[in-house]
């Protein structure tokens, strides 16, 4: 199986690239994830190599303040022993917004190709996307936008288009100049009109 | 990139039919037989290791070494154990290029036998066509390789769109279908298990035919993705290419370790390619027709304003609709000035609006009148005329008229004809004339809509 890039590893290849991802941290115990929050609600993941679906496996805790925090850290930490190896990872909250999904992967035949989507639990549901072969042009990540059924939701009515394309390209260039990525998942990216946050980084590398 | 010159095996001044029989339920004697009856005005011999003299009156050798002329093309049909043996004969005696429509190889698993025949190819540098394949036609040089006799297969007219097929079944089927339509056949090459020339090779070759204007293609598989990508990226920039990929169903794998992969299989991948590139995607058979039909008339929209002229209420209603959720296409909204002069110039019973419902006795004139100030008017890029000929006022004339009109207007139109016996002649009419007909609302539409598409991927390029 091809290896899981850790996940701070990830952060910085993104960092590297301008592409945004929301603040985290690896948390190792409930009182740690506590301090994390310092008042704040935050978010806690179980990540393992084992687990796809996170959010469906009920391996995601939104919305945590208080008692909240050390009540799910402990439920994460006892699913964790059967998905072993794992990590947890405390996160902020991300503002509300519309979930999307950036992702690539690596074709025997084309090479690496590139896809955005309606994102979330929705991926699977509207299959709601548009893939090109890398590397893509400005033009070409305008056009993936305008294929999405959901174009109007993501962009807010055009209002963050441009934001959007200039994402796709960052990915774009990230794919290009790492050549060892066989696949990538941002899933999800909460997009909003004026910002996105991507909120899981999933890489795997040959 | 390699480039492998197919221009012999397409345009040969000299063929061999090698497996050539006198017995009529053998391929070889029907192959012969397409050529003599095509009237094939090269130099023409047959090639039968039993035989002597002549078949069918085309002077026979026992082997293609004895034929003392320059071979371009050699169509071997004999059984596949034989076929390395005679292409290596034919490398000796420097035959140009090969056609092997013999089946029995990698396609039953005998794929040893498959890359011997791909190293003797290469050997002699030889381009090789199949095995397992219909192998080409073309009408103009009046090649004709295939093993199908034409009074099951009828073969098209000389034309402008090449058709590259994988598979025998379809390409006989819808080579049958393009001799029912009016724009005719440039190229038909069926490739077969594309051992040694694949559709890298074939795209190669038609971007630069000056007789190609649209390809269509049937594709299973691509066998180089690297250099599919460069000739893509190459070809639609100078013309139209109509793909229909099958496998639609095999998606990405469900046990896949990310999103992504699950959800971008290996045919998303080739779609994806394909939007990328500006090839035209069909989603079935009539598509590939239909698109072509289009695209070839290579007149291309500056927008997607689309007027409806219509002797039919309710079928006006219907391209209506089917522009309105086609996604691309916007209903035109005719000039000012071309109102007025409308309203003036026809009866109180037809409305001055789109759809522009000339109604059931519409005759001649009143399509001339508004076809007259609708292809002039500069709020209208496409035109749909809906022609139903089994009203009152329909008759040839129209289809007359409307012919005239496409060769006096420079924005894309077509026209919709519903119906049997009377409405077919007068679709081959209009068709023969280069005027694309279409039998049903959504057939128009999208066809429309794919060469806007296009027109959109040129301007963009």
């Amino acid at each position: 199986m091809t290896p899981l890039v850790d996940y701070f590893e990830g952060k910085r290849l993104l960092d590297k690239h301008g592409i945004k991802s929301i603040q985290s941290r690896y948390v190792s115990s409930a009182g740690d994830a506590m301090e994390f929050s310092s008042g704040e609600p935050i978010v806690l993941k179980l990540i393992s190599d084992k687990a796809l679906h996170k959010s469906k496996e009920g391996l995601v805790k939104l919305n945590l303040k208080g008692d909240e925090i050390t009540a799910a850290y402990k439920q994460l930490a006892s699913k964790g022993r059967g998905l072993y190896p794992y990590r947890i990872i405390a996160q902020r909250m991300a503002k509300p917004g519309v979930e999307i999904i950036l992702g690539a992967r690596t074709d025997a035949q084309f090479g690496k190709l590139i896809l955005i989507g309606l994102g979330g639990i929705y991926v699977n549901v509207f299959k709601d996307f548009a893939l090109r072969v890398c590397p893509i042009q400005k033009a070409d990540a305008q056009d993936m936008i305008d294929q999405l059924k959901s174009r109007d939701v993501i962009t807010f009515n055009g209002k963050n288009s441009k934001m959007l394309s200039n994402l796709i390209m960052d990915v774009n260039a990230l794919l290009m100049s790492n050549r060892r990525i066989e696949e990538l998942d941002l899933n999800p990216v909460v997009v909003r009109e004026d910002g996105y946050d991507a909120v899981d980084i999933r890489i795997l590398t040959k | 990139m390699r480039k492998m010159n197919l221009i012999p095996m397409l345009k040969p001044d000299s063929v061999a039919i090698i497996g050539a029989s006198r017995d009529p339920d053998k391929v070889g004697h029907v192959i012969l037989q397409n050529y003599i009856n095509a009237g094939y005005s090269g130099r023409l011999y047959a090639v039968n290791k039993k035989a002597d003299g002549d078949i069918m009156g085309v002077k026979t050798f026992v082997s293609v070494a004895d034929i003392k002329d320059k071979i371009d093309l050699a169509v071997i049909a004999v059984p596949a154990q034989f076929v390395p043996k005679v292409l290596e004969e034919c490398g000796k005696a420097g035959v140009r290029t090969a056609v092997v429509v013999s089946g029995g190889f990698a396609e039953i698993g005998n794929t040893q036998l498959q890359d011997e025949m791909v190293s003797i190819a290469e050997k002699y540098a030889m381009p090789t066509l199949g095995p397992n394949c219909l192998g080409v036609m073309d009408p103009r040089s009046r090649i004709d390789t295939l093993f199908l006799p034409t009074y099951k297969l009828s073969r098209p007219r000389v034309g402008g769109v090449s058709f590259v097929c994988q598979s025998g079944a379809v390409g006989s089927t819808v080579l049958d279908l393009i001799s029912g339509e009016g724009f005719g056949l440039s190229k038909f090459i069926s490739y077969g298990n594309a051992a040694h020339v694949d559709e890298v090779d074939i795209l190669n070759y038609l971007m630069d035919d000056e007789e190609t204007k649209v390809v269509i293609m049937y594709i299973e598989g691509i066998k180089r993705g690297k250099e599919f990508i460069e000739i893509a990226k190459k070809i639609t920039k100078k013309k139209p290419v109509v793909v229909l990929k099958a496998g639609r169903t095999a998606a990405g794998t469900a046990a896949a370790h990310s999103h992504t992969a699950a959800l971008a299989g290996s045919y998303e991948a080739h779609e994806a390619l394909f939007r990328q590139y500006g090839f035209t995607i069909a989603e079935d058979l009539g598509d590939l027709l239909n698109y072509a039909k289009i695209l070839s008339s290579e007149t291309f929209p500056k927008g997607n304003r689309t007027m409806i002229i219509t002797n039919g209420g309710g079928t006006g209603v219907l391209v209506a609709d089917a522009i309105g959720s086609s996604g691309i296409l916007a209903m035109a909204q005719l000039g000012q000035k071309q109102s007025i002069y409308l309203r003036k110039s026809m009866p109180p019973l037809v409305n001055i609006r789109n759809p522009l419902d000339l109604a059931g006795d519409a005759d001649d004139k009143r399509y001339e009148t508004a076809l007259a100030t609708i292809t002039s008017d500069d709020n209208v890029d496409m035109i749909i005329v809906i022609a139903l000929f089994q009203t009152p006022g329909a008759d040839s004339r129209v289809a007359a008229k409307l012919v005239n009109f496409k060769d006096r207007t420079d924005k894309p139109m077509i026209v919709l004809s519903i119906g049997a016996e009377y409405t077919q002649m007068h679709r081959i009419m209009m068709e023969s004339a280069g005027l694309p007909v279409y039998d049903s609302p959504s057939a128009a539409v999208r066809s429309l809509a794919e060469l806007l598409k296009y027109a959109n991927y040129r301007n963009r390029a």
